[in-house]
This record gives C-alpha cells, structure tokens and sequence, in this order.
C-alpha cells in the first residue's frame, strides 16, 4: 500500500503555514483597523490573552489624531491679528465628509479638452427667440441648460461614464440623471434633472430653474438631490479659465465647465477666432478608463459643436 | 425545586469552605489597621462583629411601592406574593409591564385569569425594541389579555374582596374591578441601614454608585448585583460577583459592557434581546442595518405550531458590528446566547453571515436574520 503512493503525496495534504508572531485581533477590530489606516501590529490587546479588540483599536485611533495638530489648531494664524471661530452648518460638515471621502477612497484622474461653443451660443439665440414673451409657454434657455442635455446625450452614447463602482459589480444606469452644482451662500447643493437625455432643452430649463431657486430657498425635497448618475459643475460665469471637479460618489465622473472665451484657433492652416471653453472630466478610475473618458468627451464636444441634435 | 437549587448552592459553599453566618449585616467603620468592621445581628442577639480586607456589599433590590399603590399582601401583590399565590385569582390587574409585569400578566392568562395589564408609557416593555413591543402586544391581546398604555392609575380602593383601580386614558378615566393586583412599577436598591451614611460611598436613586470594577466610592468596599447599577438581573449580578473578586485577588477582568447583557422576558411567546435597539443605535449616531426573519418562514417554528415570532438584528452600516439583536417567539431565550456570543468576541456580519446553523431548528432564523441585514434571507 504504502509503495504504491506517490513520492509527492505528502505535500498535497493541506499545510497551513502559522506565522510565529501571529497578531490576535477580533473580526470587528480588523475591520475597523482596516477602514481607519490602523496598524494592528503597533497595538497592544486589553482583550482574553492580549486579543485585539474594537477598543484598543478606537483608543490606538484616537491616541493618533490627538497627536496629530487638529485642522482648527493648523488654520489657526500665527500672526497677531487675531481669529474668531464659526461653528460649522450641517451643510458644511456634509460637504467636508463627503469630498474626504470622495478624494480618500476614489482613485480620481483628469482628462480635460476645448470645446467651440459659437454654434450653441446661436443656436440658443434662435430658439430663445420663439419663446412666447411671457406665460406658462415662455422661456428663456441658458448655455448650462444645453450642456446638460449635452452630457446626458454624450452618457448615452458612452454609457459606461454613466455608471457606479460598487465591490461586486459596475452599476449601469440607464437614465442619464444629471446633479447639476449649484451655489449657495453656505455651501453648494447638486439638484437632479433627471433623465435629462429623453427631456426637451424647454423642459430641462424650467425644471433647472425652478430647481436652483428652490435650492436657494432651501425648499428641495430630499429625492430631488439625492441620487443622480453624473454631475456638472459650471463655474463659467466667474471666468474661471479651467478647474478640476471632485467626483460625486457614488457616480463615476463630473464635469468641470469654464468659461467660454473669445480666442484664436488655428484650424487647418488658418487661424480664426472662435469661443472656446475648457472642460475637465474628473473620473473614478475604478469605473472609468483613460480611453473611455477620452471618448466621452469627444462625444460630448462633437454635441456642443454640432448642435442640432440636442433639439431632435 | 428551588429549594433543591438553594440548598445546592448551600453545599457548594461548605464545599469550598465558606463560612457562613446568618443575619444582618452592616458596615460599621474601620478598624485601626485599615480592616472594615461588618456588624452581624440576628434574633435581636449581641452582634457578631466580622473584619475582612475587602467588602462586598450585595443587599439586592426590593420592588418599589407607589404612593396609592402600596401592596398589602393579600388583595395588592408585589412580586412576592405573586410568586406564590394562595388561590388564583379570577381577575388580575398588572400595573407596569417591565419584564416582571409582563411575566406575570402572561402567566397568570395562561392559568385561565382574566388579565389586564397597565402601563404608564406609550407601548409595554419600553426597554425593548419598538417592534417587539408590538408584536408582544398582539400576541397577548389575541390571547385575550387587555393591554392598557399611556395609562395613569390613580389610588386604589379596596373592599373587603375587590380592588378598584382608576386608571386615566387621555382624557377619559375608568375604573377597572379586580380580585387582585400586581403592583410591579420597578425595584429600589436596598441601601438602608447598612452603614452607608457618613461614608464616601454614593448613592444615585436607591442604588450604590460604582466604577466599571464595581468599586464604591471607599477604598476597599465595593457593590454589586441589584444594589448596583442596571441592568437588574441575576446573571449579571453573578458575573459580577466573579469578576470582583477576581479584580481583587488581582487577576485582570474586562469590565461588563451592559450592551453585551442579555435581557429575557419569559412570557409567552418568549423576548430576548442583547444590545442596542434600533431607534437607541441610531440615537447613539449609528448609520444602522436592520435584518428581520419572521418565524412563519421557519419550519421548525411552523411545526411546533409557534408561527408568530420575529428575529431582528441591527448592524452597524459602517463597521458590520452586531449592535444589537431583538427576538420574540418560541424558545428565543434558549437562542440569544448566540448573539451574545458574537457581540462579545465582535463577530461581524461576515462570520455570522458564513457560520452554519443546523437544520431543522428555529436557531436558522437567527442566520436568516443576519443575511435578512445584508443580501437578503434566503427562505422569505
Ligand atoms: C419576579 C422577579 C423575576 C425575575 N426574573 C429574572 C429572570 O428571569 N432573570 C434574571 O436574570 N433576573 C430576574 N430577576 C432579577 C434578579 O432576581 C435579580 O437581578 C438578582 O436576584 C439580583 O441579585 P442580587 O444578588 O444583587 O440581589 P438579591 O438576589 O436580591 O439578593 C440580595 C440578598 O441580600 C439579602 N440582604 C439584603 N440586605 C441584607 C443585609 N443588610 N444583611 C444581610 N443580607 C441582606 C437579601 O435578603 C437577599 O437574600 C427577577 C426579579 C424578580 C423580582
């Protein structure tokens, strides 16, 4: 019997290797360590037998942020002139957990590209001039307007930017429903036009409208900033040449949008002047690919470029 | 029984050479090396005086009486009574539905009385989660016990035979006729005359003040059990018991966490519940996970013709902590031992989620619950 087994059995019996400074810790205590940064191995248990428990590891975190100098302390000045602190609103510790966490776990990348805005701009003259002048029936479209619609058909035709990363899966929306950033006096808020892509630029913009200013008065319902799939951020009107945007867990991608400016292009071997923007995607890599976003944006600047189809 | 477990516990003592001495004991200063002085009288005899290093003080709890509501024995019970009825009353009116009120209003119905039970807060058994309290409220009230809450009682009135007992319900008063009482309101320390005053030992609402150690506020004396702080039952008293006298033969011991004690309910259909409730995890600022698995869609519980029961858990969203777990239904105070013990070695949702329950038990839905907090339960 025993001549009979191969010289290799022995090795295929199931060797776990048990490492001599093996560290005893709890299941909540790893995970815990895990999420804060902790270093179980600079630890020292209080658990049975020295065992790593949750405390240990909330009094090891602590113990850090407490040497480290807090942010109030670090932004304190150093001069003489003084300083006054303004307790936060809970819009701004809403805004400070969610950008942190968006920049601490989201492996973010910028592609940015010029876009021509000149045959949006008259595109929008034409149509703002068939608009009843006053009325249920009146409107008044603004170039953010036609960038949303704008992004939602690009989405449409790159659907993998209108997506979320989740551990198990890529999710992939099928509505392009776009958080548009708007400012307040305290912060900013992200108000949904949803299903922007299947909307008419008249829609988009009455419902944009009365989004920013019920966002202002601070009227939005819940539902109508939660959610969304893809953000733009326009900060055109304060001539901004260009900027990076923070990606808007749990989407993929946001679009930075700067102002348009009069400017010489060379095309062909001409130079004519044209208005031109820049605009940044900011990605999750995790979600998206360099290609993928570079793509997007050609679809996007094809749109705003060549117009007519955010009116079909 | 009990008599046979008490005189257990009789032996274990002498076994372990114990000794004992009967009466009533009070502390009474130190002695110029430093050692305390317990007083121990009985039968109105000379006191015995003791001396020891270290006192544990364990006097226990005793039920508290309202004003208009003092027991009196006969008509008006307190727990003690009703422990050991002399005859069965036809109508019972329980006021309080804490644990022992509860207990007592449900074993009582059971014996074929007419029951109400009264109490002053919105929903019966407060401490337990919201959703317990509801289903506990159905439960009893298809058995046909009258359940009364956000009900004041006024003073009671009694005849020679009969209480009666004004209770306000908003702005409508009625008086309930009954056989007798039970007075079950809550319990008061037993911090009397035992040679507290003038010591730096505190005293908070009837009970001893104490440190995670169980140590008073005088070096050397320490409280435990009832006398000391909640939760007021008996396995914690116990435990406690063990990890101060190993703290002073100078081991080290892990403070008693209440969220990780066990509380029971024996009524029929049974409570247990370990930890947080949902609207107290999410109080203390928990972003939580809630798993609920209904007994109807286990089938031991279907075949021991218990189907109405509920399983809850709740998870810390962020850390996959079992904040706490919320059960009624048959046999959950034989289960919940099962959560306790993943609260206590901080299982998270993952171990529980991969640990295997055996089939055909009610335990399974204790499994379905966790999965119920996270993917999904697999049979409802
Ligand atoms: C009706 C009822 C049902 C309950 N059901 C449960 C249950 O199902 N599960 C559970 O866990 N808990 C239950 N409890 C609670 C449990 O009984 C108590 O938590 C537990 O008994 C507390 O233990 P202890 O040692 O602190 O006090 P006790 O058990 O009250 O013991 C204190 C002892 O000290 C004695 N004593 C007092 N003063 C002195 C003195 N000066 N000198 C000497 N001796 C003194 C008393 O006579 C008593 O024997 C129940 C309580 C009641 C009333």
């Amino acid at each position: 019997m025993t001549a009979s087994v191969p010289a290799s059995a022995p090795a295929t019996t199931p060797q776990v290797a048990r490492p001599t400074n093996r560290i005893v810790a709890s299941p909540l205590a790893r995970r815990i360590a895990a999420s804060k940064g902790v270093d179980l191995a600079s630890i020292k248990g209080t658990g049975p037998h020295g065992r790593i428990v949750k405390r240990d590891v909330e009094a090891a975190e602590s113990k850090a942020s407490a040497s480290l100098p807090s942010h109030a302390q670090a932004a304190a000045p150093v001069s003489g002139g003084g300083s006054r602190s303004v307790p936060h609103t809970t819009m701004r510790k809403v805004i400070a957990r969610r950008l942190s966490e968006s920049k601490a776990t989201i492996p973010h990348f910028y592609v940015s590209m010029d876009v021509e805005l000149d045959a949006l701009i008259a595109l929008r003259a034409q149509l703002n001039a068939l608009s009843s002048d006053e009325g249920q029936d009146s409107f008044k479209l603004s170039v953010n307007d036609m960038l949303i619609k704008a992004a939602a058909l690009a989405l449409k035709q790159v659907p993998e930017v209108n997506a979320s990363f989740t551990e198990d899966a890529m999710i992939l929306h099928d509505d392009a429903d776009i958080s548009v950033a708007v400012s307040l006096d305290d912060g900013l808020i992200t108000p949904i036009v949803r299903a922007a892509e299947r909307k008419s630029l008249k829609q988009i913009s009455q419902e944009a409208k009365s989004l920013v200013s019920r966002a202002r008065a601070g009227k939005l319902k819940p539902e109508e900033f939660q959610g969304g799939t893809f953000s733009i951020s326009n900060m055109g009107m304060f001539g901004v040449k260009e900027f990076a945007a923070i990606v808007n867990p749990p989407q993929a991608a946001i679009l930075a949008i700067a102002a348009g400016k009069r400017q010489p292009v060379v095309s062909g071997d001409e130079i004519r002047i044209a208005t031109v923007m820049t605009v940044t995607l900011s990605v999750d890599h995790r979600a998206v690919d360099g290609a993928t976003a570079a793509k997007w944006l050609s679809a996007f600047r094809s749109i705003v470029q060549s117009p007519l189809a955010l009116v079909l | 029984m009990s008599k046979q477990l008490s005189s257990g516990v009789a032996h274990l003592l002498k076994k372990a050479k114990v000794p004992v001495f009967n009466g009533y004991g009070k502390l009474d200063g130190t002695q110029a090396n430093g050692r305390r002085k317990v007083l121990v009288s009985q039968d109105g005899a000379a006191p015995t005086t003791l001396t020891a290093q270290h006192v544990i003080l364990a006097t226990g709890a005793r039920a508290r009486v309202l004003p208009g509501l003092e027991p009196d024995g006969k008509l008006i019970w307190s727990y003690k009574e009703a422990l050991v009825p002399e005859d069965m009353p036809k109508r019972l009116v329980v006021i309080g539905s804490g644990a022992i009120g509860t207990e007592f209003a449900s074993f009582y119905r059971n014996m074929g009385a007419d029951v109400t039970l009264v109490e002053v807060a919105q929903r019966i058994l407060p401490v337990e989660d919201e959703e317990i309290s509801q289903l506990a409220r159905k439960a009893f009230e298809k058995q046909g016990i009258r359940i009364l809450t956000g009900a004041q009682v006024g003073t009671l009135q009694k005849t020679a035979t009969e209480v009666h007992i004004p209770v306000t319900l908003g702005d409508k008063t009625e008086t309930l006729v009954a056989d007798r009482v039970i007075s079950a309101v809550g319990i008061v320390g037993n911090v009397e005359n035992i040679g507290l005053e003038g010591t730096k030992i505190q005293v908070d609402r009837t009970h001893v003040v104490t440190d995670s150690l169980c140590r008073t506020g005088e070096p050397g004396v320490y409280a435990i059990g009832d006398l000391a702080g909640a939760p007021w039952l008996a396995h914690k008293a116990s435990h406690e018991a063990v990890m101060c006298v190993e703290a002073i033969a100078g081991k080290t011991v892990h403070p008693i966490d209440p969220t990780k004690v066990p509380g029971c309910t024996y009524c029929r259909p049974q409570i247990a519940s370990v930890g947080y409730t949902e609207a107290k995890a999410k109080e203390a600022g928990y972003k939580v996970r809630v798993g609920r698995f209904p007994l109807i869609a286990n089938g031991k519980a279907l075949a021991m013709g218990e189907p109405d029961g509920l399983i809850k858990t709740v998870f810390d969203a962020q850390t996959g902590e079992l904040l706490g777990a919320h059960m009624i239904g048959a046999e959950v105070t034989e289960m919940i031992q099962g959560y306790v013990i993943a609260r206590t070695g901080e299982l998270t949702e993952a171990e529980l989620a991969e640990t295997i329950f055996p089939h055909p038990t009610i335990s399974e839905s204790m499994h379905e619950a966790v999965l119920a907090a996270y993917d999904g339960a697999l049979h409802f």
